[in-house]
C-alpha cells in the first residue's frame, strides 16, 4: 500500500476519534427510540459500521 | 445442573481445544492456520469474560459506559496499517518476544527498564487473570446452582483452575525460542473467538426475539424502569470527558496489553494480515456489542427488584426459562473467552518474567561461570512460571475476594498497563526519548496509580468509612485519592488515568530532553524510528567498536542454540554479508546478529550481557554515534540509488545481449545461405561446364554421346533456372513483394489437380496414392499457390517412398474454422528433432553422413511462406510409419486468428 493511501486510514482514525467523542457525541445525547434502541446507540453503532465499510473499501481498492 | 456433568462437558471441551492446538501445531504453515482470518480472530482475545459477562453488567447497572472500551480499538484500528506494521517490523528484525523486550531494547537494551515493564505488567495482569478465574468460578456456581465453598480445596472450581494451569504450561513452552510462532495456541484462540461470538449472538437472539418480541418490545418495557433514561445517555460534559478518557485508555490497551502484543505482534506471520484485521476486527467487536444492550435490559426487566448479579444475566435468563442447553452453551462461551485470555496472558507474562527478570538478574543461575544456566532450566522456569501465575491469580481471587464487578477490576489493569504508553509510543516516533525518561516516567505514573486506584481499591470501594478516601491522605482535602487536587467530576478510573498519564508524560519528556542519553540508546532509537530504512540489513545499523573473536561468540551461541543451529546461522550470516568464514575477528554486524539469535531464547537484556561478556567493547561517544549514523544514512541513500542505477544498467545490458545474439544468429544464417546458394548454383554450372568442355575439346565424340551431353546441358540449365526461380520466389515472399489472390475453391479438386502431372512418376515408382475426404471441401486460397504446395509435398513424399509398396495418403478434414490437410508417406520418416528445421531454407538433414537427397532444399521453405501468407500453419508431425506433413487453410475470408 502506498504511503498516500496509508494516510487515508490515519484520517479515518482521526475522523472516528472526533465522531465518537465530545462534542459530536453529545448532539445525540437525548431520549428517543429509533429501531428499538435509544438514539445514542444507533448513532454510535452506525459510525462504527461505517468505519468498517470505509476501511474495507480503502484496503480493497489500494492494497497491492 | 449437576457439577459432575458440567465438569465432564468442560473436560470434553478442553480436550477438543487441545486437539485443535495439537493439529494446528502439526500442520505448521498450512493455509488453515496461517491466514489473515485466524490472525484477526486471535486478536479477539481482547474480548475476555469481561466483555462476555461484564459488559452486560455495566450496561444493566450504569448504562453506556461499557462502550468506550471497544471504541478505543475501533478508533485506532485503521491506523494499524502504519503503527502496528512498524511495531511488527521492529520486533521481527530484533527477534523481540514481549513488550518488555520491546521497550527495554529501545532504551539501550536496559536490564532495569525490562524489569520495570515486567513488574508493571505483572501488577496489572495478575488481578486481570484473577478476574477471569472469578468469572469461570462464579458462572460455574450459577450453572450448577451450588454455593461457593469457603474452604478452597472443597470448591470444584479450584480444580478447574489447576487443570487450566497445567494445560497452559504444557502448551506455552513447546518452543524454546520465545519469539517463535505458537501456531497451536493461536489457532485454538481463534477457534474460541468464533465460539464465544457465536454463542453470544445466539443468546442475544434468544433474548431479543424469543423471550421478548424484538428490540422495540424491550425498549418499551425497559423505558418504564427506573433510571432508564439517565442510564442510556452520556449525561453531560463531565461524563463525556470520562467517556473520552476511557476511549484513550482502551486505545492504549489494544497495543500495550501483554496478550494483545503477543497475538498482534509476536504471533504475526505476515505483515499484510493487518490489512484484513483493520476492518474485520472492528466488525467482530460490532457484532459482539450489538446484543449487549438487549440482554442487559432484558435482564433488568425480568429481574427487576431482585438481588441478582447483573454480570450473569446471560446465564440467568435461559436458566429462568429452564433452558439447560442454552445455559451450558453460554457458560462454554464465557469459559472460552476466559481461558484464551488466561492462556495467552500467562504465557506472555512468564516469558517476560524469565527473560527480563530471572535470567538477567542471575536468579536462575549465572549466565557465565562454572555452572551456567542451561536451556532446560529456562524451559522449566517458564513452565513453572505459567503454572504458578495462574495459581497465584486464583489465590488472589480467593483471598482478596475481589468484591468488585468484573469491569472495574479490568479497568484498573488497563490503567496500570497504560503507564507504558509514553515510553512505548516515544520509542516508535521520538529519537530523543531516553532510558532515564522511560524509567522515571513509568515509576511516577505507577506511583500515582497506586495512590489513586490500588490503595483505595484495596481498602474497599464500598468502605465509605475510610478516612483516606473520604478525607484524603492525613486529612488533606487536596490529596483525596478519587479527587486529587480537587478534580471532582471524573470517575475513579478516568481520574486515575488522567493524573497518572499527565505526570507520566511530563516526566518522560522533561527527563529525556534534560539529560543526555547514552550512545547505545541513540543507536537503538535510530533503528526503531527509521525501521523501514534498516529492514533488510538491520545489522548494518548497529554501531559497535571493539575486539571480538568469532570463536568466543560461537561458543556462547552453541550453548543455547546447539551445534547445528549455530552452524546454520553462521552460514546464513556469511552469505548475507559476504563474509569470509575464516576471518577470526568479529565485526559489529556479527555482534548484533548473535545478540538477536540469543534474544529469542533469553531476552534482549540477557543476550546483551552474555555477548558483551565475551567481547571487548570500546566506548564510543554520543557525537561519534550520531556522526556514524548520519554517514550510514547517506550511504544507505547512495547505495539505494546505486542499486537502482545498476539494476537499470543490468536490464539494458541484457536487452543488448539478446539483440546481439539474434544478430549473430542471423549473420550466421546469412553466411550459410550464401554458402548453400553458391554451392547449389555451382553444381549445375559445373555439370554444364564439364559437358560443354568435352564437346568443345573433342570433335570426335560419337553422335549418341554428343546428344547425351547436350541433353545434360539442357536439363542442368533447366535445373538452374528452376533454382533461381525458387530463390526469387522465396525472396519475394520474404520481403513481402509477393501477393496472393485467394478466393473460394474446392480443396479436393485442387489436390487432384496437383496429383495429375505427377501420375507418371508415381506409376514408375509403383506407389499407391489415395485421398481420404468428402467430395467437396471449400476453403479460401490462391489455387495456383496451393497447387505448388501440394505438388511440393507430394514430390517429397514420392522421393522418400520406398521403391514398390510405396504408399501416400492425403487426408482432408474440416476442423473449426480451418481445413486441415495431412500428407502421409511410408518412407524413412523425419527425425522429431528436425520437425521445425526442415522448413528452413536449404535445410537438408543435419546428419552429414547420410547421402544428400536430391532437391533444392527450398521447397518446404516456400511452402511455409505460402501457407503463412494464407494465415494457415504448416508443420511436421510423427506418424506411425514414415513422415507426415500437415497444413491448414482458412475456411472463409474473414478468419480472425
Amino acid at each position: 500500500m502506498k504511503k498516500r493511501h496509508q494516510q487515508k486510514m490515519i484520517i479515518v482514525s482521526a475522523a472516528l476519534l472526533l465522531g465518537l467523542n465530545i462534542p459530536l457525541v453529545l448532539l445525540f445525547d437525548f431520549h428517543q427510540n429509533l429501531l428499538g434502541f435509544p438514539i445514542i446507540y444507533v448513532y454510535i453503532f452506525s459510525i462504527w459500521l461505517f468505519s468498517v465499510v470505509i476501511s474495507f473499501l480503502i484496503i480493497k481498492r489500494y492494497n497491492e | 445442573m449437576n457439577s459432575i456433568v458440567l465438569l465432564i462437558i468442560l473436560s470434553g471441551y478442553l480436550a477438543v481445544l487441545f486437539f485443535i492446538a495439537h493439529w494446528a501445531e502439526k500442520k505448521g504453515n498450512s493455509k488453515w492456520t496461517n491466514n489473515p482470518y485466524v490472525y484477526t480472530l486471535s486478536l479477539a482475545v481482547y474480548c475476555t469474560a469481561w466483555t462476555y459477562y461484564g459488559s452486560i453488567g455495566v450496561a444493566a447497572d450504569s448504562g453506556l459506559t461499557y462502550l468506550p472500551i471497544y471504541l478505543g480499538p475501533i478508533i485506532i484500528a485503521p491506523s494499524w496499517i502504519l503503527i502496528l506494521k512498524k511495531i511488527i517490523r521492529i520486533s521481527r528484525v530484533n527477534k523481540i518476544s514481549s513488550i518488555a523486550d520491546f521497550i527495554s531494547l529501545r532504551y539501550g537494551n536496559s536490564r532495569i527498564v525490562g524489569a520495570i515493564v515486567t513488574i508493571i505488567c505483572l501488577t496489572g495482569i495478575l488481578p486481570y487473570i484473577a478476574l477471569q478465574l472469578k468469572a469461570i468460578s462464579e458462572t460455574f456456581h450459577v450453572v450448577t446452582k451450588t454455593p461457593t465453598r469457603s474452604y478452597i480445596l472443597d470448591d470444584t472450581t479450584t480444580y478447574v483452575a489447576i487443570a487450566l494451569a497445567l494445560f497452559s504450561s504444557y502448551y506455552g513452552t513447546r518452543y524454546l525460542d520465545a519469539s517463535e510462532k505458537r501456531k497451536g495456541i493461536v489457532t485454538a484462540v481463534a477457534m474460541e473467538s468464533v465460539l464465544k461470538l457465536v454463542f453470544f449472538v445466539i443468546i442475544g437472539i434468544y433474548v431479543t426475539f424469543f423471550i421478548f418480541d424484538g428490540f422495540d418490545d424491550i425498549y418499551q418495557k425497559a423505558s418504564l424502569l427506573k433510571h432508564f433514561q439517565e442510564k442510556n445517555t452520556i449525561g453531560g460534559l463531565p461524563q463525556a470527558i470520562n467517556w473520552f478518557l476511557l476511549c484513550v485508555l482502551s486505545m492504549f490497551a489494544i497495543f500495550l496489553l501483554p496478550r494483545q502484543f503477543q497475538v498482534s505482534v509476536i504471533e504475526n506471520n505476515r505483515e499484510n494480515h493487518i490489512n484484513t484485521a483493520v476492518w474485520l476486527f472492528p466488525l467482530y467487536l460490532f457484532i459482539f456489542n450489538i446484543f449487549v444492550y438487549p440482554i442487559a435490559w432484558g435482564g433488568n426487566i425480568l429481574f427487576d427488584n431482585q438481588q441478582v448479579n447483573s454480570d450473569t444475566y446471560s446465564l440467568l435468563i435461559p436458566q429462568f426459562f429452564d433452558n439447560k442447553f442454552l445455559t451450558v452453551m453460554v457458560f462454554l462461551g464465557g469459559f472460552s473467552a476466559a481461558i484464551s485470555m488466561i492462556v495467552v496472558s500467562s504465557i506472555g507474562l512468564s516469558t517476560m518474567v524469565t527473560n527480563n527478570v530471572l535470567i538477567p538478574y542471575n536468579l536462575l543461575g549465572k549466565l557465565r561461570g562454572d555452572d551456567p544456566i542451561s536451556n532446560k532450566s529456562i524451559i522449566n522456569s517458564r513452565k513453572v512460571g505459567i503454572f504458578s501465575l495462574i495459581i497465584l491469580s486464583y489465590l488472589i481471587y480467593r483471598f482478596f475476594g475481589l468484591d468488585y464487578n468484573l469491569v472495574s477490576i479490568g479497568m484498573v489493569a488497563f490503567v496500570i498497563i497504560a503507564q507504558l504508553a509514553p515510553a512505548f509510543f516515544g520509542a516508535l516516533y521520538w529519537r530523543r526519548g531516553s532510558r532515564l525518561g522511560a524509567i522515571y516516567s513509568i515509576l511516577i505514573g505507577f506511583s500515582i496509580c497506586i495512590y489513586t486506584l490500588l490503595v483505595p481499591y484495596a481498602i474497599g470501594l464500598t468502605n465509605s468509612e475510610s478516612a483516606f478516601i473520604s478525607n484524603g491522605f492525613m486529612g488533606y482535602e487536596l490529596l483525596k485519592p478519587f479527587q486529587l487536587f480537587g478534580l471532582n467530576y471524573l470517575q475513579p478510573v478516568p481520574h486515575a488515568l488522567f493524573w497518572s498519564l499527565l505526570f507520566n508524560s511530563i516526566t518522560y519528556f522533561a527527563v529525556s530532553v534534560s539529560f543526555k542519553g547514552n550512545y547505545r540508546e541513540r543507536n537503538y532509537a535510530e533503528m526503531f524510528v527509521d525501521i523501514n530504512k534498516y529492514i533488510t540489513n538491520h545489522e548494518d545499523a548497529f554501531i559497535w567498536k571493539g575486539t571480538a573473536y568469532r570463536n568466543d561468540i560461537e561458543k556462547v551461541l552453541i550453548r543455547f542454540l546447539g551445534e547445528e543451529r549455530t552452524k546454520r546461522a553462521m552460514n546464513i550470516f556469511n552469505v548475507k554479508y559476504n563474509v569470509d568464514k575464516n576471518i577470526e575477528l568479529a565485526d559489529a554486524r556479527l555482534v548484533k546478529f548473535s545478540e538477536n539469535l540469543l534474544t529469542g531464547h533469553i531476552g534482549t537484556a540477557s543476550a546483551r550481557i552474555l555477548i558483551s561478556s565475551v567481547v571487548k567493547e570500546e566506548k564510543i561517544t554520543l557525537p561519534e554515534v550520531l556522526k556514524i549514523l548520519e554517514e550510514s544514512k547517506e550511504n544507505i541513500i547512495i547505495n539505494k540509488k546505486l542499486t537502482e542505477t545498476s539494476n537499470e544498467l543490468k536490464e539494458i545490458t541484457a536487452k543488448l545481449q539478446n539483440a546481439n545474439e539474434s544478430l549473430m544468429i542471423k549473420d550466421k544464417q546469412k553466411d550459410e545461405f550464401l554458402d548453400t546458394v553458391t554451392h547449389e548454383l555451382r553444381t549445375p554450372i559445373t555439370a554444364i561446364r564439364a559437358a560443354s568442355e568435352i564437346l568443345h575439346d573433342d570433335d570426335e565424340i560419337p553422335e549418341e554421346l554428343k546428344k547425351q551431353f547436350l541433353q545434360n546441358i539442357i536439363s542442368e540449365s533447366d535445373r538452374l533456372n528452376r533454382l533461381i526461380d525458387k530463390i526469387l520466389d522465396l525472396e519475394k515472399f520474404e520481403t513481402g513483394k509477393q501477393t496472393i489472390n485467394p478466393c473460394q475453391n474446392n480443396l479436393v479438386e485442387t489436390v487432384e489437380k496437383s496429383i495429375e502431372p505427377l501420375q507418371q512418376l508415381i506409376k514408375n515408382k509403383g506407389i499407391t496414392v489415395h485421398i481420404e475426404s468428402k467430395d467437396k471441401i471449400n476453403a479460401y486460397y490462391d489455387e495456383d499457390r496451393i497447387v505448388q504446395v501440394v505438388t511440393n509435398l507430394l514430390s517429397n513424399a514420392i522421393k522418400f517412398c520406398p521403391e514398390k509398396e510405396g504408399l501416400i495418403s492425403i487426408q482432408i478434414i474440416e476442423k473449426d474454422n480451418f481445413i486441415h490437410t495431412f500428407v502421409h508417406d511410408n518412407g524413412k520418416g523425419i527425425n522429431p528433432d528436425d520437425f521445425e528445421a526442415i522448413f528452413e531454407k536449404f535445410y537438408q538433414s543435419t546428419n552429414q553422413n547420410i547421402k544428400k537427397p536430391v532437391g533444392s532444399g527450398l521447397g518446404l521453405a516456400i511452402c511455409k511462406q505460402i501457407i503463412e501468407h494464407h494465415k494457415g500453419k504448416i508443420w511436421a508431425q510423427s506418424s506411425v510409419k514414415g513422415a507426415c506433413i500437415a497444413f491448414t487453410l482458412p475456411k472463409n475470408r474473414n478468419i480472425e486468428i
